[in-house]
């Protein structure tokens, strides 16, 4: 039992150890029952038979149909922030620009993106590569990465905005006093230390990428994890559609999980080491990042700018 | 239980008091009075232990075993006892912790009107009187990230006083501030020391210890090696700890 | 140029505005539930219990990982296929729409719950403790200082889970042919001389729907944040 105190709570003393152990029981005995409520739910309905879920314990099912859905999810992940991030570059710089006639049409162009929902582009984009003569078999990937990279784009422009801003001013102030033109302090000074300091932030973005790719899996007939929900139930291994569905769930959440710690290791090895200016653009600054809000009101505070001087 | 107010009473007895911070043994067996009106001043290397007795006497920090008196009530552990003991324990910080979304005068109000009761118009003009007292009534209407940090933590005094508190902990109020600031903070905390006021005061700062305090405590490794009067303890230190201690803050 | 739009095929969304309708409907439903599963969340997860703590925790962990697609699909093949819940439903159009109700909120929810918790942590613990020492009780510290601060630095992050949570329901088109993202799937197909006008339309309908409301509500917490 934690015996510390909180911003909410002082150290608990006699009584307020009893009153949490009596949550503590009614609240395991409500999830029980919930539980409990639960799988009898699935037994009724004749889900619990061991024939349902089996035959997930087969090489088949993985080798034909999940490992196979697994590479093509991480395929359309990779090249969709591949294809992203030097966008997001571009964009990220141009809205940091002196000029209006450049910073404007970067921000119309970044704030629409975010604005538009990624499965609307992933539609949009399809019938275009449809009506281009794309070839069917690699029409939905074709659909999915530019769907997701039009998006991501855009919130990698607002990461990158956030990096270069992340850095102490003093990198800037320095480089101009060197008598560096604009273009030369940003190309050999800024960036690349800002992308360092994105490099945590762009691993979660990825996570987001990841969740978006089963997306074009639904609507778009990518054939990536989800995708396998409508073939499998139905091949000769038979496993159930919740059997299918509990794997492909816990299939993104192991995934997302290395994702996410390899994510928060890059974080804490860029504060760590002692090359650089110890600026990062923390990992939970760009999920759920929404039009019209930037980051840097969000109160999760770009790190480094504090320890500026 | 007994109502005992009496002047023999002290303000703060601490009996066979221990804590431990997992492993680390932070306060060991200590014991110790202080009787109304007596300033204390609590010396040590950092890590001794000073802060967390300081925080420990109105359960900032709940202890392991031991007792903590204050004015002849025992400490309660929880709840509204704790917070009307608390009401007359004042409390200054190393980082002031004024309540950023208040101005200063809402600061200093906020506790005698929810806690004691006042009306808004006494709470405003003791609030007032106070801030007049410590130099920065012309800040009343600013919030605390608009003044300095030494206006602040003179801010922070005025907060606990506001609380007509019997007994005033100072938790080394000096140490978050610039040099230039310290002084002005030091001359409040004199003041208050010549009118009487019970004070328990963790610092670095020797020149309050000689000219305000009437009681050394010198704190090593969670216990008390030394408790004596100023003079006593700067010029004849007994213990080779306390001798360490002032050869390294004199040479600097 | 506008005539495809009066098509009968069509007609059972509503039309544009019919099928935007119902998009509004499911952010703003989804919205009340994520508010307060969220906020049970973040009350358990910065609470002095520590299994409602580890609880709290683990839901928050795992289902954010899971794709939200997962999520509403699973609420259609599962709840509605397998385990016939309806949720007081009467017919498909109605149940679709409530099983999606209650995919967005277990899946916001999540983000909710982790702002909150953000918002509660931004408060420095030594205001906390500068309040206890004054005398104030758990509810007064609670409601006059820790509440008012956590409230002012959550309001750009709800306001991204509410602009996310209007784009995200568009999934629901993965399940049932009720709302915008969905006729646009129909009409996409159908209108091969008009996929930009198509394109044009919905986006710019999800840009008036979010785009604002970020700029607002990014404009009202930058007016409430606390200086520190």
């Amino acid at each position: 039992m934690s015996q510390q105190a909180s911003v909410l709570y002082d150290a608990p003393g006699p009584r307020a150890k009893q009153r949490n152990a009596i949550y503590t029981v009614l609240f395991v005995a409500a999830l029980a029952l919930a539980a409990w409520w639960f799988i009898s739910e699935l037994d009724a309905r004749n889900q619990l038979e061991a024939e349902s879920w089996t035959p997930l314990l087969e090489a088949g099912v993985w080798t034909d149909f999940f490992i196979p859905g697994l590479l093509n999810t991480l395929q359309a992940a990779f090249l969709s922030i591949l294809i992203a991030l030097p966008i997001g570059a571009l964009l990220g710089i141009a809205r940091l620009s002196e000029h209006a006639w450049i910073r404007w049409p970067a921000a119309v162009w970044v704030e629409f993106f975010r604005a538009t929902p990624v499965l609307i582009l992933m539609l949009f984009s399809r019938e275009l590569y449809r009506m281009a003569g794309v070839d069917s078999e690699i029409l939905p990937l074709y659909a999915v990465v530019t769907g997701l990279v039009l998006y991501n784009g855009s919130v990698l422009a607002e990461v990158v905005r956030a990096g270069i801003l992340s850095l102490p001013r003093g990198q800037s102030e320095a480089a101009d006093a060197l008598g560096m033109r604009r273009s030369q302090v940003m190309t050999s000074v800024l960036l690349p230390q800002a992308v360092t300091a994105m490099l945590p932030a762009i691993v979660s973005q990825l996570v987001v990428i990841v969740k978006d790719t089963a997306i074009g899996g639904a609507v778009v007939r990518f054939e990536e994890v989800i995708a396998q929900l409508r073939p499998l139930p139905t091949s000769d291994y038979r496993p159930s559609v919740i059997a299918t569905l509990t794997a492909i769930a816990i299939i993104f959440i192991i995934l997302n999980f290395i994702l996410t710690a390899f994510a928060n290791w890059l974080e804490r090895w860029l504060r760590r080491r002692k090359k650089g200016t110890g600026a990062v653009v923390t990992t939970d600054m760009v999920e759920e990042q929404a039009p019209g809000v930037r980051l840097e009101d969000t109160e999760a505070d770009v790190a480094g700018r504090k320890d500026d001087g | 239980m007994t109502e005992q107010t009496s002047s023999a009473t002290p303000m703060i007895k601490a009996t066979a008091v221990n804590k431990h911070f997992g492993d680390l043994h932070v306060l060991k067996d200590i014991n110790f009075e202080v009787p109304r009106g007596q300033v204390v001043v609590v010396l040590g290397p950092s890590g001794s232990g000073k802060s967390t007795l300081c925080r420990a006497i109105n359960r900032l920090e709940p202890i392991d075993s031991g007792t903590i008196e204050v004015d002849g009530q025992p400490l309660p552990a929880e709840g509204r006892a704790l917070a009307q003991l608390r009401a007359d324990v004042g409390m200054v910080f190393q980082s002031f912790n004024l309540f950023a979304h208040k101005t200063i005068l809402d600061n200093i109000t906020l506790a005698p009107m929810k806690v004691r009761k006042q009306d808004k118009a006494t709470a405003r003009k003791t609030a007032m009187e106070l801030l007049e007292r410590v130099g920065i009534a012309n800040q009343a209407n600013k919030y605390p990230a608009q003044l300095s940090g030494g206006q602040q933590q003179r801010a922070a005094i005025a907060r606990a006083l506001a609380m007509k508190p019997k007994v005033m902990m100072f938790d080394e109020p000096t140490s978050a501030l610039d040099p230039e600031m310290v002084q002005e903070v030091l001359d409040v905390m004199t003041t208050l020391a010549r009118e009487g006021m019970t004070m328990f005061v963790v610092t670095h700062e020797m020149g309050f210890a000689r000219k305000a305090a009437n009681r050394v405590m010198f704190m090593a490794d969670g216990e008390i090696v030394e408790d004596t009067t100023p003079d006593d303890f700067f010029t004849n230190p007994k213990s080779a700890r306390a001798k360490d201690f002032l050869g390294k803050i004199l040479t600097h | 140029m506008f005539d495809f739009l009066d098509k009968p095929l069509y007609a059972e969304y509503g039309g544009i505005l019919g099928a935007f309708w119902v998009t509004i409907q499911l952010t703003f439903f989804s919205a009340i539930g994520s508010l307060i599963w969220g906020t049970v969340l973040a009350a358990m997860r910065v609470g002095p219990v520590p299994i409602m703590r580890w609880f709290a925790t683990a839901y928050v962990n795992i289902v954010r990982n899971v794709p939200l697609t997962v999520i509403i699909v699973g609420s259609s093949v599962v709840l509605a296929d397998q385990l016939l819940w309806t949720l007081g439903g009467s017919d498909t159009r109605e149940i679709s729409f409530r099983l999606a109700v209650l995919g967005f909120t277990l899946y916001t929810s999540c983000f909710v719950c982790e702002s909150l918790r953000s918002g509660i942590n931004t408060v420095p613990i030594g205001q906390a403790e500068a309040a206890r020492a004054l005398g104030l009780t758990f509810f007064q510290v609670l409601r006059i200082v820790v509440l008012p601060q956590a409230f002012r630095s959550v309001v750009a992050p709800l306001a991204s889970v509410l602009i996310a949570l209007t784009k995200n329901t568009t999934v629901t088109a993965a399940i049932a042919g009720i709302e915008a993202a969905a006729l646009m799937a129909a009409m996409i197909e159908r209108e091969s001389d008009k996929v930009l006008l198509v394109f044009g339309i919905f986006a710019v309908g999800f840009v008036i729907l979010t785009l604002p409301m970020g700029m607002f509500l990014g404009w009202v917490a930058k007016k409430v944040s606390v200086k520190r």
